[in-house]
């Protein structure tokens, strides 16, 4: 058992060592990524205009576009990491080499360590630039964290099964929001709870809740998906 | 036997509406137009019978998973159609009742926004089945789709509530487990939620044998 478990984990390790190879070849992703967040958030930062906006209605506001910046941002770099082994035929090596759940989980660490990245460029920038306060910092790093989880492993799921189909790059945002809608809705909410100090309607938990239930769903359902 | 039954359903559709409107007393407590509450019989039996139909279709799809047997992948796919069709049905209904009660036809209630959020996800689910030709494939992920709803859209029946706040009457079988009405207002709206679900599955049924149908006359011309 413990063999195959250290096997499992290795396969899983050659995947994720495998996309940031491939990702360090042509840093595409990594490039988008940065690009799209930052160009959007050039756009968000100066459509607000000079004086940003009102302290009072920032921690309402502010949140909500932070979230769509990184939603957008994901949604525009993510779904590469399977559509490209269908474009260049490597999906049936892939099949061959490595157990579906290790495939699942190397490819999802590898979302999450892009997303992780992305946020970290990303949030700083922005609260910088629309001055919004954070009152509890320890609470927007968490919810920073389970939200970028989230929003890897739903994508990584979506971004399998889009691979598939045709008409890919519309497909992937109309199949993937309505799945992470309810973690959009949560996370502004604990931003907004961070931002403001006061406690959210939702806790931490429920996020954690959301991410252990969407691991699992991609646990058992990406062999149906990955498997012809 | 068929026939028979379709023409049961159809009597017993007339006595709800009938039921309705003559024979429940109404009157739920504190509405601006009482009159208005009457839609509690159909718009509630929708909204009930589409969320039987999203049960049933994640239940075709698992059967699919495990048997992989096309008329399952089928079942599944019109069972999410008409779904939508009463689950939009239901958001119409209650938009119009919205109108004539809180004064907006949309404003966000939660129970607004949740069923919205469950259109847009079936909706997209149809989107995915449109874009993958080879039936093998479309079956695969379409019912891989559908399980994945179901995980998802139970947050935000939990969450969404908790952020927001309603004016959604209460609903009718609620926390407690009790039901808050007269028997006569009672019986209507179960006859009607009973009559709405064989609704669904008579529809259901049919539009499968019309699939089924379509699909061997397109395999017999080629």
């Amino acid at each position: 058992m413990s063999r195959n478990t250290s096997s499992w984990a290795s396969e899983a390790a050659a995947v994720f060592a495998k996309e940031w190879r491939c990702e360090f070849r042509t840093r595409y992703a990594l490039n988008t990524l940065a690009l799209f967040a930052f160009t959007t958030l050039v756009v968000v930062s100066f459509s607000l205009g000079p004086m940003g906006v009102a302290r009072s209605q920032g921690t309402a506001v502010l949140p909500v576009l932070l979230w769509i910046i990184l939603l957008f941002s994901v949604a525009a770099g993510l779904p590469r990491a399977f559509v490209q082994e269908e474009e260049t035929h490597t999906a049936t090596a892939l099949r061959l080499a490595a157990t579906p759940s290790a495939l699942f989980c190397g490819k999802l660490l590898y979302g999450l360590t892009l997303v992780l990245a992305l946020e970290a460029l990303v949030t700083p920038a922005y609260l910088i630039m629309t001055s919004l306060e954070v009152t509890s910092p320890w609470l927007l790093a968490g919810v920073l964290a389970a939200g970028g989880y989230g929003l890897a492993a739903g994508s990584t799921l979506v971004a399998a099964m889009i691979a598939q189909a045709r008409s890919k790059g519309a497909l992937f945002s109309v199949l993937s929001f309505p799945v992470l809608l309810p973690l959009l809705v949560l996370t502004v909410e604990l931003t907004r709870g961070a931002a403001s100090g006061d406690p959210a309607g939702v806790s931490l938990p429920v996020l954690l809740l959301y991410d252990a239930s969407v691991t699992v769903a991609g646990l058992m359902l990406f062999p149906v998906v990955w498997n012809p | 036997m068929k026939t028979f039954l379709a023409w049961l359903l159809w009597l017993w559709m007339c006595l709800v509406i009938v039921g309705a409107f003559f024979y429940a007393p109404v009157v739920l407590q504190g509405f601006r137009t009482p009159g208005s509450s009457r839609i509690v019989f159909f718009h509630v039996p929708m909204a009930w019978s589409s969320f039987i139909g999203f049960i049933a279709a994640a239940v075709w799809s698992i059967l699919y998973l495990v048997r992989r047997n096309p008329r399952h992948d089928r079942a599944a796919a019109v069972a999410i159609k008409i779904g939508l069709l009463f689950g939009i049905l239901a958001t119409v209904t209650g938009a119009m009742w919205a109108r004539i009660e809180w004064g907006a036809w949309w404003n966000w209630d939660p129970r607004q926004t949740s069923i919205l959020a469950v259109i847009l996800f079936y909706g997209a689910y149809l989107a995915l089945r449109q874009s993958v030709e080879e039936p093998e494939k479309r079956a695969r992920l379409a019912a891989a789709y559908a399980l994945l709803g179901l995980v998802v859209t139970p947050f935000l029946f939990w969450v969404v509530p908790r952020i927001t706040f309603s004016l959604h009457p209460d609903p009718v079988v609620n926390r407690s487990g009790k039901v808050d009405m007269d028997a006569a207002n009672t019986q209507v709206l179960f006859g009607s939620g009973f009559g709405f679900a064989a609704l669904f599955f008579w529809v259901q049924n049919l539009q499968c044998r019309l699939e089924a149908l379509a699909e061997r006359r397109a395999a017999l011309k080629e």
